[in-house]
């Protein structure tokens, strides 16, 4: 079965495949406008909160991305493109007036509670993206805004 | 206005702590209860400004929801299925089981599915979906998450159950429970089908804590 001709038609069809759906681009997540609905519409915050929210989670959670060099690349633009379509469909910011009392309520306590036990930004993403990450002064200075402004 | 604040805030305060096992039935009065404590208020004044915020947060929050639960005993079968199933969450909680609790939830979902909205009119309706739309959302994160995350989604569930039950009524016999150290010492609520206090917080840990303060039926 697997011969060394084989081997090599499967090879070069997979190079194929990879020059092929470079033809495919996926859809930029990048309104190009500023949302009246931005949850810091609905919130004022201190200048330093505000950049660092942003900093840390728009990437995914809003209706701006800054993409990296490598989403230039298929099929990493497509992963990016659902991870971001998943993260949105969870929480986000650039909608956030558009949620109903209650879910901005629960929403508000979840990003709490993501930020105070770490699980949020996500290791991967600190990862490429060092800024995003937040330091222990950081995380308790937001947390505490955030919990200021449940109820 | 500012002094009312620490005046409720203060009378909470006195049925929050975690050892006070004081029981509120449904009939007690309220003014009552304020006439009985308006000593304590000043001699707790100082007491509770070095407490600082965080208290004062959580108790008011708490007074609030508990007048809320007052208010509504209406007799209704239909919204047993939902309570039940919050119920199983609640009990795999106390017992620290992450699959039972997960399967609780699948069980939340499939009954806010099987739940029958004709019969809801106009402003109850949308109320009603509101409620669901997140309840559910909590009840999926509890399906797929760790135990801790679960407990917090559990937290955020309790309100929009308790607020189904102010909506809808029940004809369940049910306590409404809260734990002042729960949440980070903000203090959460739990609700329970027996009087004993088992805490789905923090299960074997600190099974104990909280007390009754509310009654249903």
């Amino acid at each position: 079965m697997f011969t060394k001709k084989n081997f090599k038609i499967v090879f070069y069809l997979l190079i194929l495949l990879l020059v092929l759906i470079q033809f495919f681009p996926s859809i930029i997540n990048e309104s190009g406008k500023k949302e009246t609905t931005d949850f810091f519409e609905v919130y004022p915050a201190p200048k330093q909160i505000i950049s660092k929210i942003k900093e840390s989670c728009y990437d995914c959670h809003s209706n701006h991305t800054r993409y990296p060099w490598y989403n230039k690349i298929q099929p990493v633009a497509w992963f990016l493109e659902n991870h971001i379509n998943e993260a949105k469909e969870e929480l986000n910011f650039s909608e956030f007036a558009n949620y109903s009392k209650r879910k901005k309520k629960s929403k508000l306590k979840s990003i709490s509670n993501e930020i105070k036990d770490d699980k949020m930004p996500l290791w991967t993403y600190t990862l490429m993206h060092k800024d995003a990450k937040f330091s222990k002064e950081e995380k308790v200075e937001i947390v505490k805004w955030i919990d200021g402004l449940i109820e | 206005m500012k002094k009312s604040i620490y005046v409720l805030a203060v009378i909470a305060l006195t049925f929050t702590a975690c050892k006070g096992g004081k029981k509120e039935s449904s009939t007690m009065n309220h003014t009552k209860m304020e006439t009985q404590h308006t000593e304590y208020v000043d001699h707790n004044d100082d007491h509770n400004h070095n407490d600082g915020h965080k208290h004062e947060h959580a108790t008011n929050q708490e007074h609030k929801k508990t007048s809320d639960l007052t208010q509504n005993t209406t007799k209704n079968s239909a919204t047993t299925p939902i309570i039940d199933a919050y119920l199983q969450i609640k009990n795999g909680l106390v017992a620290t089981d992450k699959n039972a609790t997960a399967k609780g939830a699948k069980a939340l979902i499939a009954a806010f599915d099987a739940f029958d909205m004709k019969s809801l009119s106009g402003e109850t309706h949308k109320k009603y979906m509101e409620i669901v739309e997140n309840a559910k959302e909590q009840a999926e994160h509890i399906v797929k998450s760790p135990i801790a995350h679960q407990r917090e989604h559990f937290e955020i569930l309790t309100e929009d159950i308790s607020d189904l039950i102010t909506l809808l009524g029940t004809d369940k016999t049910l306590y409404i429970d809260f734990c002042p150290m729960a949440n980070n010492n903000k203090g959460a609520y739990w609700i329970s089908e027996s009087k004993e206090i088992k805490n789905p917080y923090y299960g074997d840990k600190m099974l104990t804590c909280g007390s009754v303060k509310k009654q249903i039926n």
